[in-house]
């Protein structure tokens, strides 16, 4: 590869056309300031439709030589309204730049090795900075810092447990059956974002059989949870292949880009940050424990039950207990600390943190705690030459109980399912607890005594080097190699002590020991060369890469039962039983892209990308994903377009694709042991090896226009997303011996629409307010589907499920129900669907003076859910809503009698509208003056803020259970909205304060 | 100036474009699965040991979903219900109760169907390994794993068509692309029979040896011979499923039925708690709580003669277990810990059989005789003679009920007997299903 790389630049060398030097000459110098008269560091001026360009430096000064007898200068920063100057003569300009909360002065991505500015990108590209993204609220986790913050991508939780976990969805659901998560990069760095098993399934054998191959429902949290967004410059989203395809074979989920903060090269000013939050979290919504009287206990036990003594007894000596409450009751404290040192000169500029996490769940001996470090370096190596290099080591713990779906009544929620007010199950004087008779488990011991701990240790490292090979007038021609890797271990720690009421007496396996270790080991290279030519008229960008991504797991997972004594070692076991899972995909890809800019009133660019990889049946053919888009400034070929400073018309189109997922070739068998004896028994899931990727091709089209120099800007856009050979896990006869096989066998496709509208609504000397409303909305619709229709990602059609059927919603909810209701042609009911009809965002900043209220509301309208949370509390007798009539249309039984009456019947009861109204994140900050602080603290401290926040303080949903966000399966394709009794979600409110030296 | 531009970007582009091209000549090496072997591999070229895994896989097989099994057909034969918290259609759709019917795509008919056609693929594996392994075997011993492969399969056709009876079942299953109809009941029993009689030649041209080693639940029919009889005894439990009543009495001969011997001698599906073993999972500890329960209903206990000894696989209750409006007094106590082996075929029920062929077979002295050593063995005392043929019939059902309780009979013999309707509910509301659909994924 490095020989094509040479070979390459000397041909491009050869090739690039030198122009000649210019006879005449200016010579510009200047200061950029912004409107406070201070000096601004690192502006960039550029010559127009030259190379030729500089930065300011600590002073704000430039100097700059510009051929020719006149020119344009554009000066441009983060933040600050970009400024363009004519210039005819030399001498001194002096500029002053305002301030903008606009986004169409980013950049953004459009290739590997580049990026445009927003205003010439052809694709709605997603982006938030750190405000947006820790300023309103610092977030436990990563991906509790993203959700509503960006129109089109679906962010759903699985569970309040600590320590995160997430489901991404970018333009509605892209596979049925593979990845649909996004791939991140992080400075470059393909990161890891696996869900991790922690085997519990041997215990709560939710997946029937106990065997942990089948851990969907053991709650991972995503290994994305690691990142610490305090670090984060920017989060931009590529949401669908059209502006991804450049990523090609794994792009088909979108992209989530990753920049984290940098040192300023000419700072010379050493700046220490230092933030501190404090508060805790506290169970979102609590729903309540049904209340009994004598008549109750006799409808649910029966006439004679000596529950109705039991219940009486209790009542009387004041013991019935709310056990909601007890189990979730807890105020965890959270407490976030943060460091960053920053500083540079004119060679090296480095950022450097260190944060350190610690949270208390809702549930005792619940929590997350994360430690990080991160150090990045920028260095001049030569005027030519710059080399940077990121680096993070992370170190977590999350303890995230035992909940969601079991098969053994034992999980914390569902012993609490069957478990009333009179049971009395506290810890007893001597410390042990008693059995708890109406349920499996008690959870109060449970809660005690379990373990269920993930543990990682991550470094992220990347690093690359930018050679400017050619740099003249008008010509450029830069190298990039660039690399990465992410590497990390994950220990998973679940002991279920033999004294628990579920593993002793015979009732379990004599307590269990279950674990897990994980090494992951992924790095990526890439040689890219970026040409540049800058006509008169025409802009040319070509650029060329080769890329390497090699992505190695191992798992394993020992599960020791029959523990001896209260020993939790796995050799102190009387049965141990191994599992162990490993991948290794290597995939070799180039590419190729030409940008041609036409005095940034029309972009059009063209690329293609090419991948092979060992995931795929054939490792060495090569698929193609090409890409082409069209950007039209309209008011660029305005004479006067007055008041309206953008009017973009653009069009894109790309093709990504999705790898068959692991296992997907191969027809295997599984090991079994008999008597000692190892056996082979064939897998019931039938592979494939004829199969192919799947493919994804993006058609966008859209418009931003913007008035009032960006204070008002719209973006629109509509998008046709379909995925052709759509992978199936599709069910096979299983008098076959398989239960399912894997076929390419249908095409899905999603339609939707995105708008925003950002404003500068108030904007004066004490008064700031900035408004972003964004409203999106997919839909899904399987158009071609060469197998049977089958339900999949549920549990039946008696309980609700979803149903992939031609014609209709990828995400469709259907069961059984009255004949009456199911439509013509259809084997089932369609009770709802789990795409909502609309989602909206709403983010508000208001700054009064020295004070900044933000929040971020979010409004997703509709969407259903399978909510078997009730089932399981209307059978336990414990429903809040039990006794209330508000379902019978009859008016006759109550809530629970009629949902159980149900059953069998209809799944009506169970598929649940899931929509809500949530304060995602709000905060009130007061900023203090800093010339004041300054004199205060004799020039200590140069900055201070304080302040008060939350995460989803505010919360308006009618969802019989604590979340409408919940999902009990963890993995791919359609995992999601499917509850069973899980850890609740909750609402965190935190002081903050933060400190500037 | 504008053609020199575009002659560059020419050139350039197709520089790139070659360079592309040119990444396609670094190899990326074809992996094979990290994970596990290959079916394609054994069924190619399988090794003496791979071949014996396959027959300890077969074994393993068989313990799965053995538990949904004997709920299935002990809670539709009203042996006992299933009370659990964490599934409720235990109590709804197997006893039927209200509304609630039974559903072509939910566990217990899934699930057991799959897993034990699952243990016939196995045996597909095994039958196409030792067509085309190169591992050095004699024909007898090639005869030998036949034998093992046929006799198991045929075990399961018979678990699978006992759930769906009159619905059929599917018997071609040898390419899991090209498959045969879902076949009647009838047509389902005389390929089974085939299949077994098969097996048996196979067997008896097996030699003296198994390669491969079976599991201790086969302690003592582990060579082709006495597996042999293992074959035969399933064959006299089929051939009582086609009432041929003659041919049960003669393949009773060919098995190890013993009038007078231990009525527990059989063969045993292997259970343990042991290192990666699979534990029996319808054992659960005395007192059942009520939220995860196997007990019985009162009229299995009542109905029992004073003095049963077979009284002891229940245990009473110290208080009533109630789920909805199902309710019992007596936990389930057939099995006593999780290493428990759960029976395949014993001696008491060909004891059972001989009785009840020569009933039908109007052999009314021997099967009272018969129906005597089941009696006496269990503490009661021998018939007053001179039954006729239709008491004697009653009797047989009845010590069936007893002696083999919660193993999955109950049900499969009142309905060939047509008796379903005799089989006592707990509420007027509850249904006796006759069979269970077809599973939704299989193409009729």
């Amino acid at each position: 590869m490095k020989h094509f790389v040479r070979k390459l630049s000397i041909t491009l060398l050869l090739i690039v056309t030198l122009t000649g030097a210019a006879l005449a000459q200016l010579d510009v110098t200047g200061t950029v300031k912004n409107v406070n008269g201070e000096p601004l560091i690192g502006v960039t001026v550029a010559v127009k439709n030259t190379n030729v360009g500089t930065a300011t430096d600590v002073d704000g000064k430039y100097s700059l030589r510009v051929s020719g007898t006149a020119a344009t200068l554009v000066y441009s920063y983060i933040g600050f309204h970009t400024v363009e100057k004519a210039v005819s003569a030399s001498g001194v300009i002096d500029i002053t730049m305002e301030e903008t909360t606009s986004n169409l002065e980013e950049v953004v991505v459009t290739g590997l090795a580049t990026s445009v500015k927003r205003t010439n990108s052809a694709n709605a590209v997603s982006q938030i900075n750190s405000k947006e993204l820790t300023g309103i609220a610092p977030p436990s986790t990563f991906d509790g810092a993203l959700q509503g913050k960006f129109p089109g991508v679906q962010i759903t939780q699985n569970s309040g447990a600590p320590g995160g976990g997430i489901n991404v969805r970018m333009r509605g659901i892209t596979s049925i059956n593979s990845a649909t998560q996004p791939l991140y990069i992080i400075d470059g760095v393909y990161v890891d974002n696996t869900s991790i098993p922690a085997g519990l399934n041997a215990v709560s054998q939710a997946a029937a059989g106990g065997s942990p191959r089948q851990f969907d429902q053991d709650n991972p949290s995503n290994r994305i949870a690691d990142l610490d967004p305090g670090d984060f410059e920017s989060v931009e989203v590529l949401k669908g292949p059209s502006a991804a395809a450049i990523y090609g074979a794994r792009a088909s989920g979108g992209v989530v880009i990753i920049n984290t903060k940098k040192g300023t090269q000419t700072a010379n000013q050493p700046q220490v940050l230092f933030n501190q939050s404090l508060g805790w979290q506290q169970i979102l919504n609590p729903l309540g424990v049904r209340q009994w009287d004598e008549q109750k206990v006799a409808g649910f036990y029966g006439d004679g039950s000596s529950e109705i003594q039991n219940f009486l007894d209790a009542q009387s000596a004041g013991q019935l207990h709310d056990y909601e409450d007890e189990l979730f009751g807890n105020h965890g404290i959270i407490s976030d600390s943060r460091v960053a040192v920053t500083n540079g000169n004119e060679k090296t500029a480095f950022y450097a943190s260190g944060s350190h996490h610690k949270e208390e769940g809702i549930v005792q001996n619940t929590g997350y705690t994360k430690t990080g470090l991160r150090l990045n370096i920028d260095h001049e190596i030569s005027k030519n030459v710059e080399f940077s290099m990121s680096s993070n080591y992370i170190k977590s713990s999350a303890d995230r109980g035992y909940f969601n779906n079991d098969n053994t009544g034992t999980t914390m929620s569902i012993a609490l399912s069957s478990t009333p007010t009179w049971a009395q199950i506290g810890k007893m004087p001597d410390g042990s607890y008693p059995n708890n008779p109406y349920a499996p488990s008690n959870f109060l011991q449970s809660a005690d005594l379990i373990t269920n701990n993930e543990a990682v240790d991550r470094f992220i490292v990347g690093g690359s080097v930018t050679a400017k090979i050619v740099n003249t007038e008008r010509n450029s021609l830069k190298l990039i190699l660039q690399g990465g890797l992410d590497d990390y271990t994950f220990r998973s720690t679940a002991i279920f002590p033999k004294e628990l009421q579920f593993e002793k007496d015979g009732n379990g396996t004599n307590g269990a020991s279950i674990q897990g270790n994980t090494g992951n080991f992924n790095d990526n290279e890439s040689a890219m060369l970026v040409h540049s030519y800058y006509g008169p008229k025409l802009t040319f960008r070509t650029q060329a890469g080769l890329t390497r991504e090699s992505f190695k797991r191992n798992t394993q997972i020992i599960t020791a039962t029959q523990l001896i004594g209260s020993q939790t070692n796995i050799n102190q076991a009387g049965s141990v039983a191994t599992y162990q899972f490993r991948s290794d995909q290597l995939d070799l890809g180039g590419f190729v892209q030409e940008e041609v800019n036409w005095q940034d009133r029309v972009i059009a660019t063209i690329g293609v990308r090419a991948d092979k990889s060992s995931n795929n049946s054939d490792a060495n053919e090569l698929f193609w994903y090409p890409k082409a888009s069209l950007a039209v400034n309209i008011a660029e070929f305005m004479q006067d377009p007055g008041k309206l400073n953008l009017l973009k018309l653009r069009v894109a189109y790309g093709e990504s694709s999705n790898f068959p997922p692991p296992g997907a070739l191969y027809t295997n068998m599984g090991s079994v042991i008999v008597d000692g004896a190892p056996g082979s028994l064939v897998n019931n899931q039938r592979g494939n090896n004829n199969i192919l990727p799947e493919r994804q091709k993006e058609f966008e089209a859209g418009i931003d226009i913007g008035f009032l120099q960006d204070r008002i800007v719209f973006e629109g856009t509509y998008y046709n997303k379909t995925s052709d050979d759509l992978i199936f896990l599709a069910q096979a006869p299983p008098s076959t011996g398989f239960t399912t096989k894997y076929v390419n066998g249908g095409t899905l496709k999603n339609t939707g629409f995105e708008l925003t509208l950002d404003a500068e609504i108030v904007n004066t000397k004490d008064w700031l307010w900035n408004s972003s409303i964004s409203w999106w909305k997919n839909k899904s619709e399987i158009t071609e589907l060469s197998v049977p229709a089958f339900a999949t990602s549920a549990f039946g059609a008696t309980l609700g499920t979803f149903y992939i059927d031609t014609n209709r919603s990828a995400t469709q909810l259907v069961g059984i129900g009255p004949a009456e209701d199911i439509q013509a042609g259809d084997r089932y009911v369609v009770y709802g669907d789990f795409e909502p009809e609309f989602q909206m965002s709403f983010y508000e900043e208001v700054n009064w003076k020295h004070f900044t209220l933000s929040f971020i509301i979010h409004w997703k309208e509709g969407g259903y859910n399978v909510n078997l949370t009730s089932l399981l509390t209307d059978l336990g007798g414990t429903s809040h809503d039990y006794d209330e009539i508000s379902l019978d249309p009859a008016g006759v039984l109550g809530n629970a009698d009629y949902r159980v009456s149900q059953l069998g019947v209809s799944a009506g009861p169970w598929i649940e509208k899931a929509g809500y109204v949530r304060v995602r994140e709000a905060g009130l900050f007061y900023t203090f003056d800093s010339k004041n602080l300054s004199s205060w603290t004799s020039n200590v401290v140069k900055g201070a803020r304080i302040g008060i926040s939350a995460h989803n303080p505010l919360n308006w949903f009618k969802y019989n259970s604590y979340d409408p966000e919940v999902s009990n399966f963890v993995g791919n394709g359609l995992a999601s909205g499917v509850e069973v009794n899980p850890f609740p979600s909750s609402k965190q409110f935190m002081f903050n304060l933060s400190l500037n030296f | 100036m504008k053609n020199n531009l575009l002659k560059t970007t020419i050139v350039g582009f197709a520089t790139l474009v070659a360079m592309l091209i040119g990444t396609s000549s670094c190899n990326i090496e074809q992996p094979e699965d990290p994970n596990a072997p290959s079916v394609d591999a054994i069924e190619s070229d399988a090794t003496i040991s791979e071949l014996n895994n396959v027959v300890t896989g077969m074994i393993g097989g068989m313990r799965d979903q053995v538990n949904i099994y004997l709920d299935d057909c002990g809670v539709i034969g009203r042996d006992y219900y299933r009370f659990t918290s964490a599934d409720p259609r235990f109590t709804s759709d197997l006893p039927g109760t209200g509304d609630a019917i039974l559903d072509n795509n939910t566990f217990y008919i899934v699930n057991p169907w799959s897993a034990f056609y699952r243990v016939i693929r196995n045996g597909w594996v095994l039958r196409h390994a030792i067509d085309n392994t190169t591992a050095p075997l004699t024909q007898e011993q090639k005869n030998g794993y036949l034998g093992i492969a046929k006799t198991l399969q045929a075990l399961m056709f018979i678990q699978v068509s006992n759930l769906t009876y009159s619905n059929g079942i599917r018997v071609d299953v040898e390419d899991p692309d090209n498959y045969g109809p879902i076949v009647d009941y009838n047509t389902a029993l005389d390929f089974i029979a085939t299949l077994l009689d098969d097996g048996y030649s196979d067997l008896q041209n097996g030699g003296d040896a198994f390669v491969a080693d079976l599991s201790g639940g086969f302690a003592g029919f582990n060579t082709p011979q006495t597996f042999a009889q293992f074959n035969r005894a399933l064959r006299a439990r089929v051939a009582v499923y086609q009432q041929d009543w003659g041919g049960a009495i003669d393949f009773l001969g060919e098995s190890f039925y013993s009038l007078n011997g231990d009525l527990k001698a059989g063969c045993y599906i292997p259970y343990s708690t042991g290192s990666g073993e699979f534990a029996n999972q319808v054992f659960i500890s005395i007192p059942n709580q009520a939220t995860n329960a196997r007990v019985a209903l009162n009229f299995w206990a009542e109905d029992a003669e004073t003095g049963d000894l077979r009284l002891s696989k229940v245990v009473q209750r110290s208080e009533t277990a109630v789920s909805g409006n199902l309710s019992s007094d007596y936990d389930v106590a057939v099995w006593s810990s999780q290493d428990d082996d759960i029976c395949i075929i014993r001696n008491e029920e060909l004891v059972l059989i001989a009785a009840e062929a020569q009933i039908q077979n109007g052999d009314l002295a021997g099967g009272e005789n018969a129906l005597n050593v089941i009696r006496n063995a269990n503490g009661l005392d021998a018939l007053t003679p001179g039954m006729t043929q239709s008491q004697l019939t009653d009797e047989m059902l009845k010590q069936r009920r007893y002696s083999l309780f919660a193993e999955g009979h109950r049900w499969v013999d009142m309905r060939r007997y047509n008796r379903l309707d005799q089989i006592e509910k707990q509420n007027a509301d509850e249904d006796i299903w006759n069979a269970f659909p077809i599973p939704a994924a299989e193409p009729q």
